[in-house]
């Protein structure tokens, strides 16, 4: 057992011309565990996902995947860092290869980054296939044949290929009816209990992460405002915008006069 | 239905209801190729009643909220009835639509920009429906003006002459909102108005619908795929599944008491923010469209409850504690 944190994150700014989307943010992640990050639209969720991936360079700041810093394009540490940390996102239709069997593309990562032969990897795919539930029918199919949930059962089966340490999901039950969205928190719940994975979730719904994290941080205006144990959180809340968003949410006998009240002890000016 | 039951159904809803979807059915094409859509779609919305819809994806929302305004699917032939503040809509011409749609009922989608012309200014945007009823312009500007205050736009002048673009989505949604209600309708028709929205700002725009409504003795239709938010804000809610509905409840009730198998697997399904932390229960399979489904009841492919029975007809609707609910034990659905 490692009591390393398997992803720490410090002072990360991103700015895109004026605007400043992650201003500071910092936080640690053990292995097996599973932090949320929640907060408005335009917050600075998605930028601080797509820099722990890779796919923008902050402006300032450090991610250590490992202990090691995972700066750099090179194809190394490109490589590098994908090996230990995945993403996922809300609609993963555009990251599959449209031409490509849901199966070929599962395959994928491993070629880049296993050694092994061709059959070694077709049987990883279908045991991936059965982990997360999908037919060997669907495995065959094109990414347009499958079904919104389906879909994103096969991103899962991508990304746990290569057998990473980390899963970053970005509003990756959004989209999905509650039914389906119930299958994909089980099965995310059952990886993560079997593989020790672990999870940063990001999602705008406090019910769901309440569902699938431990941890979570709160993010107003590309600052973290508040952090915590994701229960303490929810009953406790310390920050008025923590506050806000929790009298927000719908409950019967939901008080919509104290959502006002809120939005002014946040905003005296509004 | 018989053309007897059909015309006494649009009586009663011409005196009391805003709304009467009764025995609404819809399919595309006809004979052996026909397309199912809707069958058997019962719908009331008293004066001033705030009703909800709610259902997964393809279970019929839309189509039902649009069938009020007589907007179908192209090639659709709709049987039943629908009637809005006594206007027989399934009967209703072209222009009787347009007056219809002008002064009865209005409608609010997901998405604002959708539904305003982006080169166009918002005061023009909520003006045009007062000027096209013969209200001099200097008055539906000043009504404008009046209803950008009551929905909270600050500078309310200002936004006048601003394009949709210079709006957020939650202060453009509050744009339509005004619009909306600026023709005085009895009926709303709210379709997923808030889904798009922050949480935060989702709560101020239903306040605003909410308050907007109770002072108008509006009737609202509200189209959601969130039992959390209907159940909070609706007297009645409907719950539809693959084009029929399956069960009416009042809005406290469906919590407490869920009647039908597909409402109680839903919020087992739902994770939540209240109470105690509890392991949420997958539902098996997924939501189908009327086309796709079972005969005989359409969720018993799903149902943990179903059997030998469920696959015999489609289910009559019965009375159960306070619900009505299209299913054939209600009785073994327990909390
Ligand atoms: N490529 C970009 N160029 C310019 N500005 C950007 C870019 N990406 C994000 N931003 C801005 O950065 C801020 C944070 O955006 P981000 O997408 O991280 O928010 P978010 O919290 O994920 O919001 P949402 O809940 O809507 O997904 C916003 O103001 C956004 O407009
Ligand atoms: N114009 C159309 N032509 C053919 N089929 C249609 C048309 N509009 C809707 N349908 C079908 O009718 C069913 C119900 O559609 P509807 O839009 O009412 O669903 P909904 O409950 O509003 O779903 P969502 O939550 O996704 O908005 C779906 O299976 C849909 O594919
Ligand atoms: S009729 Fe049968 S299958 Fe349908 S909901 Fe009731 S028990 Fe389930
Ligand atoms: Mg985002
Ligand atoms: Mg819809």
């Amino acid at each position: 057992m490692t009591s390393e944190p398997v992803l720490a994150v410090s002072s990360l700014v991103k700015r895109f011309g004026d605007v400043t989307a992650v201003d500071g943010v910092g936080f640690e992640l053990m292995p097996g565990a599973s932090l949320g990050i929640v907060g408005e639209s335009g917050s600075g969720k998605t930028t601080t996902a797509r820099i722990l991936a890779g796919l923008d360079a902050p402006t300032s700041g450090t991610v250590l995947l490992d202990g090691e810093p995972v700066t750099g394009r090179s194809r190394r540490a490109r490589l590098r860092r994908a090996r230990l940390l995945q993403m996922i996102f809300q609609d993963p239709y555009g990251s599959f290869d449209p031409r490509q069997s849901i199966a070929a593309s599962i395959a994928e990562p491993m070629r880049l980054h296993l050694p092994g032969t061709a059959a070694d990897r077709r049987a990883r795919v279908a045991e991936l296939l059965d982990q997360v539930g999908l037919s060997e029918r669907a495995g065959a199919s094109l990414p347009r044949d499958l079904s919104g949930g389906q879909r994103q059962r096969a991103a899962i089966a991508r990304a746990l290929g290569i057998r990473p340490r980390v899963l970053v999901l970005d509003e990756a039950v959004a989209a999905l009816d509650v039914s389906i969205q119930a299958q994909i928190l089980t099965l995310l719940d059952g990886l993560r209990r079997d593989t020790g994975i672990a999870y940063v979730f990001v999602s705008h719904d406090l019910a769901v992460v309440r569902h699938i994290t431990d941890t979570a941080v709160v993010m107003r205006h590309g600052r973290i405002v508040e952090r915590g144990d994701t229960e303490r959180i929810l009953r406790e809340p310390r920050h008025p915008y923590t506050r806000l968003l929790l009298d927000s949410i719908p409950v019967p006998g939901w008080d919509l006069d104290r959502v006002a009240r809120d939005r002014r002890a946040l905003d005296p000016s509004s | 239905m018989t053309v007897q039951d059909k015309k006494t159904a649009a009586d009663t809803a011409t005196r009391a209801d805003a709304l009467g979807i009764a025995g609404l059915g819809l399919a595309i094409g006809s004979g052996e190729d026909a397309v199912p859509l809707l069958d058997g779609v019962t719908v009331r919305v008293g004066r001033g009643e705030t009703v909800g819809l709610v259902g997964e994806s393809g279970s019929g929302k839309s189509l039902t909220a649009r069938s009020a305004l007589g907007m179908f699917p192209r090639g659709a032939r709709a049987t039943g009835s629908v009637t809005v503040g006594g206007v027989d809509v399934l009967a209703a011409g072209r222009a009787a639509l347009r007056d219809l749609r002008r002064t009865r009922a209005s409608m609010i989608f997901q998405d604002p920009r959708a539904a305003i012309n982006p080169v166009r200014r918002v005061g023009d945007y909520l003006t045009e429906g007062l000027r096209a009823r013969g209200v001099p312009s200097r008055e539906a500007a000043a009504t404008a003006l009046d209803l950008l205050e009551q929905v909270g736009i600050r500078d309310p002048r200002g936004a006048l002459r601003r394009h949709p673009h210079e709006f957020s989505g939650g202060m453009l949604q509050r744009v339509v909102i005004a619009g909306a209600l600026s023709t005085g309708p009895e009926l709303l028709l709210a379709d997923e108005p808030t889904t798009a929205l922050d949480v935060t700002t989702q709560a101020e725009v239903i306040g605003l619908l909410k308050g907007m409504q109770r002072t108008r003795g509006t009737g609202m239709l509200f189209v959601t795929h969130d039992l959390d938010l209907a159940a909070a804000i609706c007297d009645r809610v409907y719950v539809m599944y693959a084009g029929r509905i399956v069960e009416e409840a009042a809005g406290t009730a469906l919590f407490s008491a869920p009647a039908h198998p597909y409402t109680k697997a839903l919020l087992e399904a739902s994770p939540s923010v209240h109470g105690d932390r509890t392991e949420i229960r997958a539902i098996r399979g997924r939501p189908r469209s009327l086309a796709e489904a079972p005969s005989g009841c359409a969720f018993r492919d799903r149902c943990p409850l179903a059997d030998d029975d469920c696959a015999v007809a489609v289910p009559a609707v019965r009375a159960h504690g306070t619900s009505a609910v299209a299913c054939v034990r209600p009785e073994e659905v327990t909390r």
